[in-house]
């Protein structure tokens, strides 16, 4: 009785399975970064990459050191919650170095909030630009103290 | 960064109608023509694979001209079916992370696995099974670079006697029988990526898996017709009618229970009528009346089921040139019809959102990352790919071997 021999190409075929399964094991022992998984499903390295990039953003207390006129205007009216950076443009170079202006942000920043769109609640102070006027909103309205006219 | 935010917003919210997510904020739908490419090849493959194994595992003799080349059309597009994927997300380079960190609740993960799976466990090694007789017979025979390869694709097994070969067989047939589940499988899962999203009325639909494996046969057979039909040209050949005519008759087959499972769809969302029902009836009557009345009913289905269906009843009494047209043009419409319905998946889900307020616009671009250039490119790829396969294995000058699998060759 002959002992059980694998045909040869079928045990071709397992040698070649066994070299691609062994090959995508040593590629994944080298292709892996380190500190994969080791705080969830991600590189634990890329916390302290993301983390060891400078911030762009000064934050209001920063604002408050120079402008803490505007401020307290600011806070006495509608837009308190509103960042100062966020019409402003980001400030951080600007707050180390005031000879350095902020980065303007282009735009109308009024229109990001106050143009018309049935998604925003109805309470929700909304103007159809085109309709409402072509000057800027400046002329007829404060941005710091939007319940008062200039 | 903050600023190129803010003019982003600036820019896009007037090319709104309506109400959309914030998550929408954005240019234009972020899966463009790419994403609408993807499903499309990969049912191509799935497609063009079941119709070959009608001549393995359901031993449709006739078919026996076609099987080698819907093997290798299949190979061609699989080849390419991850491309689209690769040029959206960018970075390609680093496709291998999907294998190297697989996540087990993530549906794209697994699909890296599941088409791994269709390429590595079934596709080659059917065709390498169907092939290495041949690739012993014609490595002896050719010399040169493609000697080398075909000597190297015995993998150095050059036992072909009588044992081994019906081994090969055996191999193959079952090979087959997984590949069936295995095709369903991958183009059954891109049906799944799309159906399992509940948040989109238009996408989230359990029948969408099954529709898409429909459709997927229905334009695998297509490619087979326009593949088949395009080489006996180019070799100035004559065609095996009687092949052809069994390939027109499993199209219409398949068209016919495709067009009714896609009917069956669209009755049930009308009768049911669900809360997503109204903005679901703006996009077929207007964002998508062209590619979805027209191209998908019209130019996909309805004409060529009038065209393949004719030929059903009276297939005698039509001269075989206007047949071989009939069929010819019913392929390439039915191919074009498939793509409009991947257009129409991937592109009509993103125009609206659950909130059903309104809906985006979009304007195809040509060039750059998300254009149509590209895709044209990767559409294009894998006849490319399939001409150097048709050169290597489907040879004029090299002959099949005469240990010819159960079905003998009829041409």
């Amino acid at each position: 009785m002959h002992p059980f021999k694998l045909p040869p190409q079928i045990l071709r075929l397992v040698l070649l399975t066994l070299a691609i399964v062994g090959s995508y094991l040593v590629a994944r022992a080298f292709l892996t970064p380190p500190s994969f998984g080791q705080y969830g499903w991600y590189r634990g390295d890329a916390l302290g990459l993301i983390a060891s990039r400078p911030p762009v953003f000064a934050g209001k207390q920063a604002c408050d050191e120079c402008h803490s006129d505007i401020l307290k205007k600011l806070a006495q009216d509608a837009h308190k919650t509103l960042s100062c950076e966020a019409c402003h443009g980001v400030s951080r170079q600007h707050g180390d170095n005031p000879d350095i202006p902020p980065d303007k942000a282009t735009g109308s920043h009024c229109i990001r909030c106050h143009e018309a769109n049935p998604a925003r609640p109805a309470w929700f102070k909304q103007i159809v630009v085109k309709d409402h006027y072509s000057g800027k909103c400046t002329e007829c309205h404060m941005p710091h103290q939007p319940t008062q006219t200039p | 960064m903050i600023t190129e935010v803010t003019n982003i917003v600036v820019e896009v919210l007037p090319q709104f109608e309506g109400y959309v997510f914030p998550n929408e904020a954005i240019a234009q739908p972020l899966w463009s023509t790419l994403i609408v490419v993807y499903p499309y090849i990969t049912g191509l493959v799935a497609g063009a694979f079941i119709m070959a194994s009608l001549v393995r595992v359901f031993n449709v003799k006739a078919l026996e001209p076609v099987y080698r080349l819907s093997m290798l059309t299949a190979l061609a597009f699989l080849l390419c079916a991850t491309l689209p994927l690769l040029c959206h997300l960018g970075h390609p380079e680093r496709c291998y992370e999907i294998m190297m960190t697989p996540h087990m609740t993530s549906p794209m993960a697994i699909f890296g696995f599941v088409y791994a799976w269709y390429l590595m466990a079934v596709l080659l090694l059917e065709l390498w099974f169907d092939f290495r007789q041949d690739f012993v017979k014609w490595s002896k025979v050719t010399s040169g670079f493609r000697g080398i390869i075909y000597r190297a694709l015995t993998l150095g097994v050059t036992d072909v006697s009588e044992q081994s070969v019906r081994l090969d067989m055996k191999m193959e047939w079952i090979l087959s029988i997984v590949g069936i589940p295995s095709a369903f499988l991958l183009h059954g899962y891109v049906g799944f990526i799309f159906g399992s999203i509940k948040a989109n009325p238009w996408w989230g639909n359990v029948l969408m898996p099954i529709m898409f494996i429909l459709s997927a046969i229905v334009s695998g057979i297509a490619l087979c017709v326009f593949n088949y039909i395009v080489l006996t040209w180019i070799r100035r050949k004559t065609v095996d009618m009687r092949c052809l005519d069994t390939m027109a008759m499993f199209l219409f087959y398949a068209l016919v229970v495709d067009a009714v499972i896609e009917g069956l769809d669209v009755f049930h969302r009308g009768y049911a009528a669900e809360e997503g029902f109204a903005v679901l009836q703006t996009m077929i009557r207007e964002k998508l009346f062209y590619t979805l009345n027209i191209g998908q009913v019209g130019i996909g289905t309805l004409l060529p089921l009038l065209m393949l269906g004719s030929l059903q009843l009276l297939r005698r009494r039509v001269p075989e040139a206007i047949r071989r047209t009939m069929i010819f043009c019913s392929g390439a419409m039915i191919l074009l019809g498939v793509l409009a319905m991947r257009w129409n998946v991937v592109m009509g889900g993103q125009f609206f959102s659950k909130s059903l307020r309104g809906v985006m616009s979009y304007k195809m671009e040509f060039a750059g990352q998300e254009g149509w250039l590209i895709s044209a490119v990767i559409l294009c790829l894998p006849f490319i790919i399939l001409t150097v396969l048709v050169k290597l294995f489907l040879s004029e000058q090299l002959q099949p071997s005469e240990h010819e699998p159960q079905n003998k060759s009829t041409t």
